[in-house]
């Protein structure tokens, strides 16, 4: 039988470090503050070391863990408790963390690191270096076995670098007018300025100026029983309009300089951006790392016959130290339309996002999405009869018109599809996202019903992966058909192996 | 209470946990329920109470607004306790989980209901969770993490502390019965 181990006993006078330096400068600020008296201080370290101590130690006795066949297991908690098992062969990474109190000790940290989750799945602190040895002869002891059968699919030949998509200037300036990211100038700017001017200077011109100056007059413009003046309404626009007009430029240097010389290659089974010219940055893509694929297009974008096109990886096994868990990366910041189709044929030949017949949701969905959108346009003519009276009451028939319109092409452009070995989604009024997951990077399925949904009985899909952004969540669906949905994908997310 | 739901023969051995069928939570998940909501309720009848007290002597209001004011608190005070304890039951009556060989599955919820689907092949690691309170009556939560990013935590709560045991070890991988 495996037998428990402890973790070494210096830990608890590290717990008790580590507990104390997160009080340790609040406690500094009360003894100061009630001066320098020797009792006191004594006192005060007293009342706070005690239940530290207390809980280190507590910490350190429940602390347990011991190897079984096929998984790590670690017991903790003394009130709480939680019986924790991690498979050998799901842990990817052990990291060793010494300090120069560690070094000087002869104990490491070790954390403990798997796919799930942004933390480490366990921390151990702390260890003797033999510990550790042997934790690392035990999980990746059995991982070598198990790895000789797979065989490494590392062995590509090193194909010459294919290239997919390159941005000229043109493409750039394009995608600093879609994306508008000038306010991110805007902010950064007024960052910089804040932290380099005097900050007397900084008050007068934003305090006084600016916030008092700006709330004042806004007060008057809405408050004023005259109403605002028609020359003071339209230096207003025009002052917005300039403003806009001068976040596009910044957009638009901006993109020159961040995405310059954009360049995505294909290598072999690797995907490679890069981009920039004062920050020159190489991302290296890995096609099986690829969690799902997002296609953007906003009301710009379709305005210049353009999309943007994203993936989410996750995910990093072996050589790498440093574990992203979720990551968001350009694979095309910018191109065109027709082109999306070829670029996705790359990372999915099975599948031809052209062809795709997408399904439509429930055909009472509509009244649905509508009296979603009616009850947020309820706020808003709240609003304005507030503030500017029952002459609001005309907006009332424009917002009820906009939101049917909205509605409309919500539910029209609704849509999902199994096809290939992945499942697609899109959905969008006038900006629209269309997202494709293979599979086999299902992690979780979820069908969900609100009381709305039962009433009319429809229900949701929801699909979990290890990447982030924009997913695959399709609402609306008519009852069966969610069923139905819900039991393929839950079957072949069953039936496929996930591998990072 | 507890020795009967333990004679029942219905308590599944953890050989026979993955064979497909929908299963309740532990009865006795209702009752532990219940007891955390009346430590609620007291908890929150401790700090009306408190609050009562200030507002007399600090504010001195008149007979009826003292009445007024601890009658609506002790209404808000009747309708918590009731919710607290009406609660477990509706919450007990629409969940339950199903294991097989492909995974975990778990319906839970009242007015928003969802079925959460776990593969088995997409379990990371695996927790089984035991408060005091679950511990005195031999219940636990199970708790499952996989690389999922909204769903990277799924918890089971209400279950029998042998039938979480059981299920954890049939979900993790590397046992000999592991097709993948």
């Amino acid at each position: 039988m495996p037998s428990d181990r402890r973790l070494h006993p210096l830990s608890i006078l590290f717990n008790i470090g580590r507990q104390f330096g997160a009080i340790a400068l609040p406690l500094v600020l009360i003894v100061v503050g009630r001066g320098t008296d020797e009792d006191r201080w004594n006192v005060y370290a007293l009342v706070f070391l005690v239940p530290y101590t207390a809980i280190a130690v507590g910490r350190y006795l429940s602390f347990r863990y011991r190897y079984e066949e096929n998984d790590l297991v670690i017991r903790r908690g003394f009130f709480f408790r939680n019986q924790r098992h991690i498979p050998y062969s799901r842990i990817q990474n052990i990291d060793a963390v010494q300090n120069v109190v560690h070094r000087l000790a002869g104990v490491v940290d070790v954390r403990i690191q798997t796919g799930g989750g942004n933390e480490p799945e366990a921390t151990l602190s702390v260890l003797t270096l033999a510990d550790l040895d042997e934790m690392r002869r035990r999980v990746f002891g059995t991982r070598a076995a198990t790895a000789a059968d797979t065989g490494t699919p590392e062995a590509a030949p090193a194909d010459t670098a294919e290239e997919l998509l390159h941005l000229n200037a043109r493409e750039l300036v394009v995608y600093g007018l879609v994306e508008n990211r000038g306010l991110i100038v805007v902010g950064a700017a007024l960052g910089l300025a804040w932290e380099l001017a005097p900050s007397k200077l900084v008050e007068q011109y934003m305090g006084d100026q600016a916030s008092r100056g700006l709330v004042h007059s806004l007060a008057r413009l809405v408050g004023a029983e005259a109403g605002p003046s028609w020359s003071a309404l339209g230096m207003g626009v025009l002052a917005l309009l300039v403003f806009l007009l001068m976040t596009r430029v910044f957009s638009v240097i901006w993109a020159l300089i961040r995405l310059h010389g954009f360049r995505l290659t294909q290598q072999g089974d690797d995907l490679r951006a890069e981009y920039g010219l004062l920050t020159r940055v190489a991302a290296t893509i890995p096609r099986r790392r690829i969690q799902t694929i997002t296609i953007r297009e906003s009301v710009w974008h379709r305005v210049c016959g353009r999309a943007a096109v994203r993936v989410a990886t996750a995910g990093g096994k072996g050589e790498e130290r440093e574990r992203v868990v979720e990551q968001r990366e350009w694979l095309a910041p910018i191109l065109r339309r027709e082109r999306v189709p070829e670029l996705l044929d790359r990372l999915l030949p099975r599948v031809d996002l052209r062809a795709i017949e997408w399904k439509p949701v429930h055909p009472r969905a509509f009244r649905r999405a509508l009296v979603r959108r009616l009850i947020g346009g309820v706020w808003i003519v709240l609003l304005a009869l507030v503030l500017f009276g029952v002459k609001a009451a005309w907006g009332i028939p424009v917002i009820a018109l906009w939101a049917a319109v909205r509605a409309h092409l919500y539910v029209q452009h609704l849509g999902w599809a199994i096809t290939g070995d992945v499942v697609a989604f899109r959905e969008g009024v006038f900006g629209r996202r269309t997202t494709v997951a293979p599979l086999v990077r299902i992690q979780v399925v979820e069908l969900a019903e609100s009381p709305f949904d039962r009433r009319t009985s429809m229900a949701r899909v929801r699909v979990d992966t290890a990447g982030g952004g924009h997913g695959v969540d399709v609402p609306y669906l008519p009852r069966h058909e969610a069923d139905a949905l819900y039991a393929t994908l839950a079957a072949s997310a069953s039936r496929t192996a996930f591998e990072w | 209470m507890e020795l009967a739901s333990t004679a029942e023969p219905e308590a599944p051995p953890s050989a026979h946990i993955a064979d497909g069928v929908s299963r309740p939570l532990d009865p006795r998940y209702v009752a532990l329920e219940r007891l955390i909501g009346w430590i609620a309720t007291a908890v929150l009848a401790a700090a009306a109470l408190g609050g009562l007290g200030v507002f007399l002597v600090v504010a001195r209001p008149g007979w009826s607004a003292a009445i007024l004011v601890s009658g609506l608190m002790a209404a808000g005070l009747v309708l918590f306790g009731w919710w607290q304890q009406a609660w477990p039951a509706l919450e007990y009556r629409y969940a339950s989980y199903r294991v097989d060989g492909n995974g975990l599955e778990i319906r839970r919820g009242v007015y928003f209901r969802a079925v959460t689907n776990v593969p088995r092949s997409r379990v990371q690691h695996t927790d089984v969770a035991q408060g005091p309170l679950q511990r005195r009556s031999g219940l636990a939560t199970l708790i499952v993490h996989t690389a999922g990013n909204e769903s990277a935590v799924v918890e089971l709560p209400g279950l029998t502390h042998d039938v979480a045991l059981a299920i954890r070890d049939h979900l993790l991988p590397g046992r000999s019965d592991d097709a993948v």
